[in-house]
């Protein structure tokens, strides 16, 4: 009785900070742990003698699956690019040339879609690019397309998907970045002789980078994990990871092929996303200037994107 | 020359601009508007007509769905905020942040992996899957949000008045309800709301928890919209954007998000 009454009058920092843990190790990382311990398990394994194999990472890379996974992070890394060559502009126009007060009007119109239903707002896609719909009528009366074209179900219409639903998260964030920029930047650069787009490409863009860099990430990660758009947009050709997981743990009930085939969809692109910054770390180690690497000259803005 | 260059630039960045907006409202203000067409066949204009929504209301299945999905959201909200809080709270004790980074992963995971993660959980202690690994998924969710929002708030927080509240001779307990919680409430506000927004709008963890018994608002559009295009969803989804951007307009005053921004 002393030793509960001590523990809950001198630990309950711990106490109160408890059930939180337990519920995240809980549902989170015990689970995916274990969906990885259970990937290397064999089929006829018993909980008496395991028996560990490889096998089903070996059938993943053997069958359509690997296919499967590298689609998915082909599909994920042209959505992501094609967010931020769009949302660039837009997010340079909300902050650096309009007045404030409709700057919060636009701001907040931007983020009403992204935070409204995701299905609703594919759905409302279905309903413009349908055989029947309303884009593919007009677009047929003014023949721009044949009455055969089918405007859906193809790799076109998960990529409009995909860009009007992950916009704003990539528009977001460079946007914060560009907001807080100090304005006397723009003064300095053009007093020091540069042009419009040299400015740009000297201090603007690089002070972003770290808004691009978040930006990508937001855009990258669930257009990776994405399930309902290509299952709704895309028709049963087009097959991505999501899907994948999703006929794997709730059609097939396979459980130990689909906990491989998750790990596998979670490793890879990490491994190829360091993979390239490595590579572009050494080119910029190994192209950077003699007289640079000596001294520590030459990079003006280096302090501001640390 | 000169002039002309500038001119084009700058009617030509706000075209461009307008022309996203569109791009990104024009889905939307086309499902709005067809969900008020009397004509069944979902693309000729017939006419105004609210029948749709008449429609909505005598469906039961919808209405059974809408208070699944708000039980859902508001005991995820409620656990999630409380949870989230009492960490926060307790957090001051330690002297290292490492306990925060592991709350990371519930945003920077994809969603599929944390609703696969629900799912085994549930098989595995044969626990049959419904309200429970909804609101276990969905809190889950929101507590991501939750802990940097209440944190970034927390942080600030002057600590010589829970000392002086201390030392005048109140309980930790009345120190937390009498103190801390009033100073946290716009934050606990802003988290709250965004947790029942994320939890309302959610499908995929929606669509592995659920079950066959359960089904919530955006899991039952999902298997409608797999039979065809019907103008009940029109109408459906009517509902759903006008609450959604209520929900949007409230977190807006509450200034949430300059902090999910800053946070990010």
């Amino acid at each position: 009785m002393k030793f509960l009454k001590h523990i809950i009058t001198d630990e309950y920092p711990f106490l109160l900070a408890c059930p939180t843990f337990l519920w995240e190790f809980i549902f989170l990382y015990l689970p995916l742990f274990a969906l990885l311990f259970f990937s290397f398990l064999d089929y006829g394994t018993t909980y008496d003698s395991l028996n560990f194999t490889l096998v089903h990472y070996t059938t993943i890379f053997k069958t359509i699956y690997f296919r499967v996974i590298i689609d998915s992070f082909i599909l994920a890394t042209a959505t992501a690019t094609l967010c931020f060559f769009i949302a660039y502009p837009v997010a340079y126009f909300l902050a650096m040339k309009v007045s404030k007060r409709f700057r919060t009007f636009l701001l907040f119109s931007l983020i009403l879609p992204s935070w409204t239903s995701l299905i609703i707002q594919i759905y409302a896609w279905f309903f413009l690019l349908e055989k029947n719909g309303l884009l593919s009528r007009t677009l047929c009366q003014l023949k721009l397309i044949s009455p055969t074209t089918h405007l859906l179900n193809n790799y076109f219409s998960i990529l409009v998907g995909m860009v009007s639903c992950f916009l704003p998260f990539m528009i977001l964030p460079i946007y914060a970045v560009l907001e807080k920029m100090d304005k006397k930047f723009l003064e300095a650069s053009a007093d020091l002789g540069a042009g419009r787009f040299e400015t740009f490409k000297r201090v603007v863009f690089p002070i972003s980078l770290p808004g691009v860099y978040t930006g990508f990430l937001l855009v990258f990660i669930p257009a990776f994990g994405e399930f309902a758009i290509p299952s709704m947009l895309g028709g049963a050709k087009n097959m991505f990871w999501g899907n994948a997981i999703v006929d794997k743990f709730l059609i097939a009930c396979d459980w130990r092929s689909g906990s491989a085939l998750t790990s596998i969809g979670i490793f890879f692109p990490v491994c190829v996303l360091t993979c390239i910054y490595l590579i572009f770390k050494i080119i910029k180690a190994v192209r950077q200037p003699r007289y640079l690497k000596s001294a520590h000259a030459g990079q003006p803005f280096k302090d501001l994107l640390m | 020359m000169v002039d002309n260059k500038r001119f084009f630039l700058r009617f030509i960045h706000p075209v461009y601009v307008s022309l996203i907006y569109l791009f990104l409202y024009l889905p939307i203000i086309i499902l709005v508007l067809f969900s008020f067409n009397e004509s069944t066949v979902s693309i000729k204009w017939v006419g105004f007509s609210l029948r749709w929504y008449r429609e909505l209301i005598k469906t039961p299945e919808i209405i059974a769905a809408l208070q699944t999905s708000l039980i859902v959201a508001f005991v995820s909200t409620f656990l999630s905020v409380l949870l989230g809080t009492c960490f926060v709270v307790a957090s001051k004790w330690w002297k290292n942040t490492w306990p925060f980074h592991l709350f990371y992963a519930n945003i920077l995971l994809p969603e599929i992996v944390l609703s696969i993660g629900i799912l085994s959980v549930f098989t595995f202690f044969q626990i049959p899957v419904g309200y429970g690994s909804l609101i276990a998924g969905h809190t889950l969710l929101g507590l991501g949000y939750v802990i940097p929002i209440v944190r970034a708030r927390f942080v600030e927080l002057d600590p010589i008045l829970t000392e002086s509240s201390l030392d005048l001779g109140a309980s930790y307990i009345t120190t937390f309800r009498k103190i801390i919680i009033p100073l946290l409430k716009p934050s606990l506000l802003a988290a709250g709301l965004l947790t029942f927004t994320l939890s309302m709008d959610d499908f995929l963890i929606s669509f592995f928890c659920s079950g066959p018994n359960v089904q919530t608002l955006s899991v039952y559009v999902y298997s409608m919209i797999r039979t065809g295009v019907d103008p009940t969803i029109n109408a459906l989804s009517c509902c759903f954007l006008a609450i959604s951007s209520l929900l949007v307009l409230l977190i807006c005053s509450f200034k949430v998000v300059d902090q999910v921004l800053t946070y990010e």
